[in-house]
């Protein structure tokens, strides 16, 4: 009996996939549950069984009904349905979302904060438009030193008093507005823009960005800068990396540094990215000067520290292949929507 | 500084080839710009004889001169006239290597066999340019007349130049002495002084000269020395060789000495014609009221009373330092001269040549502070080198002011004081080998180091300096790698927000591409932000003039605008202006970023006609008397009139409500509690009529957004619709009610009913949202408006506004009955307070 069932079931189902129309659909209706079906049949013959047979064969016989007018019901809804919504086709484009990108500057600060957090460094910022005195004169660059030159300066029209204003042309002045209002230990990175009186080029540009970093406190080495550097590089450009410092001159620094990473590209074998020498320049750095220290009040004979700074361009340049400068300034889609 | 790097391994006795000696000095501070090598690329250039010139056949302006390498004679074709017969020229053969000299990038160019107007040149004569020497194109290069026929040109010419990138902290290193005390230190060996002892004097007599210092402060030191017999001429190859690879340019025997010497020691040194100098007198002060004085370069120029001469007995004769006058200069006919060696103010020198934009190879080393110690031996060794290429005889010193000796004070510092900088343990006896490598002296007494540096090392003054002295002279690759151990800081003054993060995520989110714009715009930019109508187009500072504010303000802005206007939008404010513009579009500091984005719209809508939402989240820079300007950080959005909408190609059109909305998240986003912002009608000039709006809290101006005046828009050259969007971040952050706190909603089913009212135009969507909520409270869950109609089924001057609102009680279900109740109660307020009729 069971057997029967399931044949019939079968049978039944294989027809239905073939009614393509209401006409063959009623036919099919006729066929498998009208009063002359087979399944009708069973039903009806099932009150000739013995009583003990009687309830198994009567549910499997009702479970097969309900199941067939469902499979019906179910085969009359998709023929209803217009032709193009039976079946999607999967490799039409998505319909457009609209959603923005991040500057790869801000992308490029976000990388470089997330690597310096964890070491104990806060992120601060400073005003663009400075005073003389914090952009030279507390970082040991007095009036008519020749160091001055090494900063091509724009100046503002507007006088005021205490001094002469100007557009910072670097991230530092941020370094001695820190040290005048905390006590050591120091450890703070300064983002920001900074502005050079400079023809853009390629390479230069008269508005960039920087990030400085500054670590005070009694026993900080020019060894630690390395290592912070170190790590700097390894997480930005990753772990094979090597740092190299050679000697410079910074005025409110002393030791000053120069610093290079192995070059991400060849992995130092020379190519044109480092123009053949296996080294890329990436920042400049020391250890604060004396005379810095005890402008802004600290005791140079009981603390001591590093400052470094980098251009963020140059690092976002380097990790994402950019070969103009200008190209951040731009804001053309074509490039910001590349910086996903 | 270029220095050949022949010269700078005679001095240092170093043996090293030219990379290595490059890359120690580098890391050691003194850094390689640049490694120039003449004669790198001459295998094919030679020394030949002119033997025969031939007029060319079939070209006035060519000749056909026959040259011979000692193995052949060759025939080539030379548009050039400036030699003859028995001249011996830079050769090179088919198949050399030579400098494009009519590229305007250096470029190299093989030389091909080639036919000039029939005529078969068998090779070239080439000029300094061809080969890389200078720029100098104008004829051929002729070489010395015993230049040995058939050598390669590199045995007489070649040489290696290192070009350094000096650091302004090394006045010695400018000078090729003071970088082969470097490189003997780095490399061990001992250091070949060019430098004469001191002499006795012959007995003849000598003319003799005053000194007068005005100031010890301005000039610490006068040196100077008479040389008599004077043969002023061409100087010897040699000579000319160093110089020109040093990038100076030959002048005659005496300038060239000097100008060697310079280079040599540092020491600039100035040779004045004595016949011309009157009153047998020098001195040094500031200029006079009225003073002026023709320069070398013909120039007659005002003194002003910061300019530090050198006067004789009647007035000046010099810019100290910076340049001679032409009347005292060296001549072919002049006979004895005066040497000065002088050490002047760096400050009052720096000034002088900046602000006569005259700044030499001598201003540029007196700038750096030299030390008076070499004004002396720089005179002897000039004095010397005149004697040995016959140019003169004279004194090494004929007469010297130094009215206030000194010398670097010697530093002291402890032992350990390097380990506790560097975090690296140097052994003792190497500490002492690098600093008197240097040069520098050390005692020691226990643990203490007394160091005193050289006379030309007065760069070293603190302990700082002679750790940098040690570190780099045993190489910063020793240096390990620590990281910073002990405190940090809890809170710092200044910190960045981490909200601004998240607010450039929020509009990231809402489809928004992040810029960056300059900060430095002009007031012309800027004033195309207002409709050109209101404007005076001739006034060079259109914004700038009261006038045509009191016309905006009274005639073009309502209080909206004008609150807009103080805050957002300060347009009325004077720019900040830069004394030293680049460019006069980049003259002053913006007070809105809205210029440039929409400049940024507009330059962007050129390849792309939909989906335009741009932003930047930038400080603006807003004057203040006295002090640093305001640097409010401003959030600028703008928006292309259509966006994507639904299906693949379809498209909307932007409108004020699709603003709203966004201003709406951002608002919340940032913790602003909605219901407190209420939004204004704005009447701007920057605005089109009745498309713009401000939000508020209070007296707090949040943002302004709305569609951009057509006549701006058409300013930034767009033609169509724009859109904008102006958040004060400052005052976002003021208005914020804090961090999220969570209110609980009602767990029992609410009861919903809609409404549709029909009211007067006149009427704000605010005020029928206002009554609804009031009149609903306190079962009022949430209301939401769904529909606007205007239209045949209603009067002309009202339209319907439709509404969804749920009704709700904490603690239990509402019945039919009590909703009703509180529904008809928001039905009567709105009949009542606003004349609302409802609506089907």
């Amino acid at each position: 009996m069971h057997e029967r069932i399931d044949e019939l079931l079968a049978e039944a189902r294989a027809e239905l996939s073939q009614a393509g129309s209401d006409a063959a659909l009623e036919a099919w209706r006729v066929a498998h549950l009208g009063r002359r079906s087979a399944l009708t049949g069973i039903l009806r013959s099932i009150r000739d069984l013995p009583s003990e047979e009687r309830r198994a064969a009567g549910q499997a016989a009702n479970a097969a009904r309900q199941a067939l007018e469902e499979a019906l019901a179910a085969h009359r809804d998709r023929l209803s349905r217009p032709a193009d919504e039976t079946g999607a086709d999967v490799t039409m484009p998505g319909y457009p979302v609209r959603l923005g990108r991040l500057h790869p500057l801000t992308r490029t600060l976000r990388e470089i904060r997330a690597v310096f957090a964890p070491l104990g460094f806060r992120a601060v910022s400073g005003p663009e438009v400075e005073w003389d005195r914090y952009n030279f004169e507390l970082l040991n660059i007095p009036a008519d030193h020749p160091a001055r030159d090494m900063w091509d300066t724009f100046h503002l029209q507007q006088q005021a008093r205490p001094g002469d204003l100007l557009l910072r042309t670097h991230t530092s002045p941020v370094q001695a507005r820190v040290m005048e209002q905390v006590r050591p230990p120091v450890r703070v990175i300064v983002p920001g823009k900074v502005y050079r009186y400079e023809n853009r080029d390629a390479s230069h540009e008269s508005e960039f960005m920087q990030v400085e970093g500054l670590a005070i406190d009694e026993r900080i080495t020019m060894a630690d800068l390395r290592g912070t550097l170190t790590h700097f590089v390894r997480a930005m450009f990753g772990p094979d990396r090597d740092l190299r410092i050679r000697a410079s001159y910074f005025p409110f620094t002393e030791p000053s540094a120069e610093a290079e990473m192995s070059c991400h590209a060849c992995d130092g074998s020379g190519c044109s990215v480092c123009g053949g020498s296996g080294w890329i320049e990436i920042l400049g750095a020391g250890m604060v000067h004396p005379t810095v220290l005890a402008n802004v009040g600290y005791d140079p004979e009981v603390y001591q520290g590093f400052a470094f700074g980098m251009g963020v361009e140059r690092i976002a340049m380097l990790k994402y292949g950019v070969t103009d400068i200008r190209s951040f300034y731009r804001n053309d889609l074509r490039f910001l929507r590349q910086f996903h | 500084m270029r220095v050949p790097f022949e010269w700078l391994c005679e001095l240092a006795g170093v043996g090293a080839p030219v990379d290595q000696v490059a890359q120690r000095l580098t890391d050691a501070g003194f850094e390689v710009a640049e490694i120039h090598r003449a004669g790198e690329h001459w295998d094919r250039v030679v020394v030949g004889e002119v033997v025969r010139i031939d007029p060319h056949p079939n070209a006035d302006r060519l000749n056909l001169p026959t040259v011979t390498t000692g193995e052949s004679e060759l025939q080539v074709v030379c548009g050039a006239w400036n030699f003859n017969v028995g001249d011996k020229i830079a050769f090179a053969h088919e198949g050399a290597r030579l400098w494009d000299a009519y590229s305007d990038e250096p470029r190299l160019k093989e030389l091909k066999p080639t036919k000039i107007r029939g005529v078969v040149s068998r090779g070239m004569l080439c000029s300094n340019r061809e080969l890389g020497l200078s720029d100098d194109h104008e004829g051929i290069l002729i070489l010395e007349p015993d230049a040995p026929v058939g050598r390669p040109l590199t045995e007489i010419l070649g040489d290696e130049v290192i070009e350094f990138e000096l650091k302004a902290n090394r006045p010695d290193a400018l000078s090729v002495l003071g970088i082969a005390r470097e490189a003997a230190a780095l490399f061990g060996a001992d250091v070949r002084s060019p430098i004469p002892p001191a002499r006795a004097g012959d007995g003849e007599p000598w003319p003799t000269v005053e000194l007068e210092i005005d100031d010890p402060a301005l000039c610490a030191r006068y040196s100077a020395a008479f040389v008599r017999d004077v043969q002023v001429a061409e100087s010897p190859a040699w000579l000319r060789k160093r110089l020109e690879l040093a990038g100076m340019r030959p002048i005659n025997t005496i300038v060239d000495v000097t100008n060697y010497v310079m280079l040599e020691t540092g020491q600039p040194l100035h040779a004045f014609d004595w016949e011309t100098i009157r009153g047998g007198l020098i001195g040094v002060r500031t200029a006079r009221p009225g003073e002026r004085l023709v320069t070398l370069d013909g120039q007659d120029r005002e003194l002003t009373g910061e300019t530090l001469c050198i006067v004789d007995g009647e007035g000046p004769v010099a810019l100290a330092g910076v340049m001679g006058g032409l009347a005292t200069e060296v001549t072919d006919a002049t006979s004895t001269v005066l040497l000065e060696s002088a050490t002047f103010d760096p400050v009052s020198i720096r000034r002088t040549a900046h602000r006569l934009a005259l700044r030499s190879e001598a201003s540029r080393r007196f700038e750096k502070g030299l030390p008076p110690e070499l004004t002396e031996p720089a005179l002897r060794r000039c004095v010397q080198f005149i004697e040995e290429i016959g140019a003169g005889c004279g004194e090494f010193l004929s007469a010297d002011a130094y009215p206030a000796p000194s010398r670097p004070e010697p530093v002291a510092l402890h032992f350990d004081r390097i380990e506790r900088l560097m975090g690296l343990a140097y052994e003792r006896a190497e500490v002492r080998r690098a600093l008197e490598a240097l040069a520098f002296t050390v005692t020691e007494s226990g643990d203490l180091l007394h160091v005193q540096p050289p006379f030309w090392r007065r760069d070293v003054t603190t302990p700082a300096d002679v750790v940098e002295e040690v570190a780099r002279l045993l190489g910063y690759d020793r240096i390990p790698n620590t990281l910073p151990t002990g405190g940090v800081t809890d809170v710092v003054p200044g910190e960045l927000d981490p909200r601004d993060d998240e607010l450039r995520d929020v509009m990231i989110g809402l489809g928004f591409t992040e810029c960056v714009t300059y900060a430095l715009t002009s007031e012309a930019r800027l004033a195309r932000l207002v409709s050109p109508d209101l404007l005076d187009a001739d006034s060079d500072t259109p914004l700038g003039d009261a006038e045509t504010w009191e016309v905006i303000h009274g005639s073009a802005m309502n209080d909206a605008g004008r609150a807009l206007t103080d805050r957002l939008l300060p347009l009325h404010r004077e720019p900040l202006q830069i004394r030293n513009p680049l460019s006069s579009d980049e003259s002053t500091l913006r007070l809105t970023g809205l210029a440039t984005m929409l400049e940024t719209l507009r330059a962007n809508r050129r390849h792309t006609d939909r989906d335009l939402l741009l932003f930047e989240c930038q400080p603006t820079f807003l004057p203040r008397e006295d002090d640093l300007p305001d640097e409010p950080l401003l959030l600028t959005a703008v928006i292309g009139e259509r966006l994507s909408a639904g299906r693949w190609d379809e498209t909307a059109t932007v409108e004020l409500p699709f603003v709203r909305g966004i201003v709406d998240e951002v608002l919340a986003r940032s913790g602003v509690d909605l219901s407190t912002v209420s939004h204004d009608e704005v009447v701007h000039p920057t605005f089109a009529a009745g498309q713009a709006a401000a939000a508020t809290q209070g007296r707090l101006a949040l943002a302004a957004y709305g569609a951009i005046e057509p006549a701006v828009a058409a300013a930034y050259d767009l033609d169509e619709r724009a859109w904008a969007l102006l958040v004060d971040v400052g005052a976002l952050r003021e208005a914020s009610a804090g961090p999220p706190s969570f209110t609980a909603w009602s767990e029992y089913p609410a009861a919903l009913r809609d409404l549709a009212v029909v009211v007067d135009e006149g009427v704000t969507q605010a005020e029928v949202l206002e009554t609804i909520q009031r009149a609903g409270r306190p079962l009022l869950a949430s209301v939401r408006m769904f529909d606007e109609y205007r239209g045949e089924q209603i009067a002309a001057g009202k339209r319907s506004l439709a509404y969804a609102l749920s009704y709700a009680a904490p603690d239990r279900t509402l019945t039919d009955k009590q909703a009703d109740k509180a529904h008809n109660r928001v039905v009567r307020a709105l009949q009542h307070r606003l004349g609302a009729e409802l609506r089907g």
